[in-house]
């Protein structure tokens, strides 16, 4: 912390002997650390306030996931992935047994379909309500995370009355879901989506405009295009460097078919492009949930498939577009009730390769900006 | 121990006269009421910020203690009381006990020379040097800060630390150049042409001698003493906003609370503090709260001043109607205080934290500048309008539009500041979508052939 005298080092170019000199600085951020998005560690390098260096260890949060699944049989494995990125059970639990029924070949009725891609949309507006509460959390504003989980908590109100459960909810079956709607659900819907309209407005007057939000944000971690393509970014990471990608739009699948998207895209490339990226992906979903409540079908909400299901041999890879970019199920099955090989291309995981990338060069304070712009899942992460 | 006491022969003698004079009586009273306000001060602040802070974030905040939850935060200081003070291995242990102390102290002396009322004053109300005293006192706060982040031997404490020495050594200065320009006001409007810098004598010259109505009892049983049309803030509105802004920063309070940024740092220097040690350095951040709304009021708000005052403790009044009045200055007085702390409770709710060179930048490149730019502009009014032959009255309007007209100008400029400092951040992208349109092969966005987004049917995925 002071000189650097008695300590065996060679010494540093252009600085004269008795001359004071600055040392490196270790910083180790987290695993217990507020702002690190559970337990996350960075191991920063500092100079002064400056970041020379980082190295993030993940881990802390592994679980086996992936190995469960091996040991589950295929439909007590869509219950663990709830547990894998934990803010998007929906969409999780929607790309594994839409894995299974690429393999089976089924394909799952229209009502199924909608109900999945309204609870899909629904998911994808609290994981991004809870990614940009907190990341003004990070940023030292304190009222945005209150506001967000207040309409967090409607939807998740939903979600209990659909699956009995807030959070793992455990709704989606091979071959459809669980339950159709209950009675007066979809009117308890509309009126959350009338208020949450009001609300995002509300939000938004609260951010959008802060001159302290612009200057932490704008400029502040910028990927460039071909960066972000060349580290595989996917989501709004991807799209807020000006790229337009979306699997809704470019690998449709299920009721995204029918039911067009509107990819949201910003070319800034910075903390603050990935803000608006998901403040408007928010206002998109939500058009979305109203469009296909409009268009939802009658019929069946599953086929009849056996409890004890046996997938064929075989292998497919099949991917949605989550929350927080492109989560794959690579799925293997060797005839059997268990999966053989069940991966889990976890977007968090791949996003947060840039962030040493990212940090360089920053200041302290930025550290923060930026991992709470990645919007990163560490049970995702780790699995 | 004063001039009129005879001096015994004995030393010890001498400690007893002076112990049971009726200045220590005062100074014991003085000490404890001061200790005693402090705590209140900062027990029903605490209580007010997580009440108010509920209701702008849609949420209850303490329910279960007391009606209303009002209790709470006495429990809260109950709890601290009794905690285990917890010492880190491999601290600097005296630097470290004694940090919160000397984070204190100057906190508990500055109210030494508040003045609460007509009467109501401590030992040193009537200190002709207040605002200097007050300012020096602000200005020892940031010795504790730096002891506590050395002490702790953490590095998030010690980046705290650092960070708070220069952002309260920094925002020094505009502070004390923002009151300047009310000192020199102050030269003008008093006869002797000297001015004066005792927080009575300019609290006395924001009341006018003459309203409307007077002589009629109602009007001036509400206007005597009560003039707001002669408060400081009409003349000098910009120099409230950045007195105010600055009082922010020393007080480490959102967005200037870097030292202890807990999404960066922690809690900063008080990463390894706990217990009432802990507690003590929030009794000084609220009793600093405390002190920059207490001068805000008294230099820009006239203090005290408010209907009935002045009528009720004129010379001549019975002794009760005297008592009255000077509860009602202390009433107004701590009302004003605690409004302007509504504001800092107000501002922490809504605004997110700056950064540490932004912060400087803030300090340097425009708060600096700005106050600087101010005292020019208030002597070279007074003199030209001087030369010309204008009263004070004139001199006060015209500085007072000149002010307002600074005050939007200031806005322009930070938002100017914020513009040009935005289009040089999104520079890297606007480049880099040059480059991206100069290349004729791109990865970008490859559309699929119609037919399979057009939903044929097929397995679940859109097919393989």
């Amino acid at each position: 912390m002071a000189t650097n005298q008695g300590v065996n080092r060679p010494p540093l170019e252009g600085v004269a002997p008795g001359e004071l000199r600055s040392e490196e600085m270790i910083l180790n951020m987290g695993p217990q650390h507020p702002s690190t998005h559970g337990v996350l560690r960075l191991v920063l390098t500092l100079e002064g306030e400056t970041v020379v260096d980082c190295t993030p260890v993940i881990g802390y949060l592994h679980r086996g996931i992936e190995k469960i699944l091996e040991n589950r049989t295929v439909m007590a494995g869509i219950r663990y992935m709830d547990n894998a990125d934990y803010l998007s059970p929906m969409l999780n639990e929607t790309a594994y047994v839409g894995a299974v029924e690429q393999l089976m070949g089924i394909e799952p009725p229209r009502r199924a379909q909608y109900i999945r891609l309204i609870t899909n949309e629904l998911q994808r507006i609290a994981s991004h309500l809870v990614a940009i509460g907190t990341y003004l959390l990070d940023l030292g504003a304190f009222t945005p995370i209150l506001w967000t989980f207040r309409d967090r908590e409607g939807i998740l109100s939903l979600f209990e009355a659909l699956g009995g459960s807030r959070f793992n909810v455990n709704y989606m079956r091979v071959g459809g879901v669980l339950h159709d709607f209950p009675k007066g659900w979809l009117q308890q819907c509309e009126a959350w989506c009338n208020q949450f309209e009001k609300n995002l407005q509300e939000l938004e007057t609260l951010i959008t405009g802060n001159e302290i939000f612009e200057a932490r944000t704008q400029g502040v971690g910028y990927v460039d295009p071909q960066q972000a393509i060349a580290y595989g970014l996917t989501g709004p990471m991807l799209r807020a460097s000006g790229v337009n990608w979306d699997l809704r739009v470019n690998r449709p699948y299920m009721a995204y078919r029918e039911v067009k998207v509107n990819p949201q895209v910003r070319q800034e490339g910075d903390c603050y492009a990935r803000y608006r990226v998901r403040m408007q992906e928010m206002a998109e979903s939500l058009r979305l949930v109203r469009v296909a409540m409009d268009q939802l079908p009658g019929g069946p909400i599953s086929t009849r498939t056996p409890i004890a299901l046996r997938p064929p041999r075989g292998e497919t890879y099949f991917a949605i577009e989550s929350s927080k970019g492109e989560l794959g199920i690579y799925f293997i099955s060797n005839g059997s009730e268990y999966p053989w090989r069940a991966k889990i291309r976890g977007p968090s995981f791949v996003n947060l390769q840039i962030l040493p990338e990212l940090l360089r060069g920053h200041k302290m304070s930025d550290v923060v900006a930026i991992l709470g712009s990645l919007d990163i899942v560490l049970g995702e992460v780790d699995r | 121990m004063s001039g009129g006491v005879v001096l015994a022969e004995v030393w010890w003698e001498q400690l007893l006269h002076g112990i049971l004079s009726w200045e220590f009586l005062q100074f014991v009273v003085a000490f404890v009421s001061i200790f005693g306000f402090v705590l209140t001060s900062a027990v029903i602040l605490i209580l007010a910020e997580r009440k108010v802070m509920a209701w702008m974030q849609d949420r209850y905040g303490p329910l279960h203690t007391g009606p209303w939850g009002l209790l709470q935060t006495v429990a809260d200081v109950g709890k601290l009381l009794l905690k285990e003070d917890i010492h880190a291995g491999k601290i600097d242990k005296a630097v470290f006990i004694l940090a919160p102390s000397v984070f204190l102290a100057p906190v508990i002396a500055s109210f030494a020379v508040l003045p609460f009322s007509p009467y109501i004053s401590l030992p040193g109300g009537p200190l002709a040097t207040g605002i200097v005293y007050l300012i020096a006192m602000s200005s020892l706060d940031v010795v504790g800060v730096v002891m506590a982040g050395w002490g702790s031997n953490n590095k998030y404490a010690l980046i705290g630390g650092l960070r708070s020495a220069a952002q309260m050594i920094s925002y020094e200065l505009p502070l004390v150049l923002s009151l300047v320009s009310i000192v020199m006001l102050t030269s003008i409007l008093l006869d002797n042409g000297l001015g004066t810098i005792a927080i009575k004598d300019i609290m006395n010259l924001q009341m006018a001698q003459s309203w409307p109505g007077k002589g009629n009892p109602v009007w001036d049983f509400i206007f005597e003493g009560f003039t707001p049309w002669a408060w400081f803030i009409l003349v000098q509105p910009l120099l409230l906003l950045i007195y105010y802004t600055c009082g922010l920063a020393e007080t480490n309070r959102s967005p200037f609370d870097l030292p202890e940024a807990e999404s960066e740092l922690v809690a900063g220097y008080l990463t390894e503090y706990s217990g009432m040690r802990w507690a003590l350095f929030y009794l000084g951040e609220y009793g600093n709260m405390t002190i920059v709304s207490a001068i805000t009021a008294m230099l820009f708000l006239g203090g005290w001043s408010g209907p009935g005052v002045a009528f009720l403790t004129a010379p001549g009044m019975a002794i009760g109607w005297q008592v009255l009045g000077n509860l009602l200055a202390l009433f107004y007085f701590i009302l004003k205080i605690y409004l302007l702390c509504g504001v800092f409770i107000w501002v922490r709710t809504t605004l997110p934290r700056l950064r540490a060179d932004q912060l400087m930048q803030f300090a340097w490149l425009i708060l600096i500048p700005t106050t600087l730019v101010n005292i020019v502009l208030t002597g070279a009014l007074y003199l030209v309008l001087n030369a010309l032959g204008a009263s004070n009255l004139v001199f006060l309007i015209v500085l007072g539009v000149v002010n307002w007209l600074m005050l939007f100008g200031f806005f322009w400029v930070v938002s100017r500041a914020t513009t040009a400092s935005t289009r040089r951040a999104v520079a890297p992208a606007i480049r880099a979508r040059q480059r991206l349109a100069a290349l004729t092969t791109t990865p970008v966005a490859p559309q699929l052939p119609e037919p399979e987004r057009a939903g044929v049917t097929g397995a679940a995925g859109g097919g393989r």
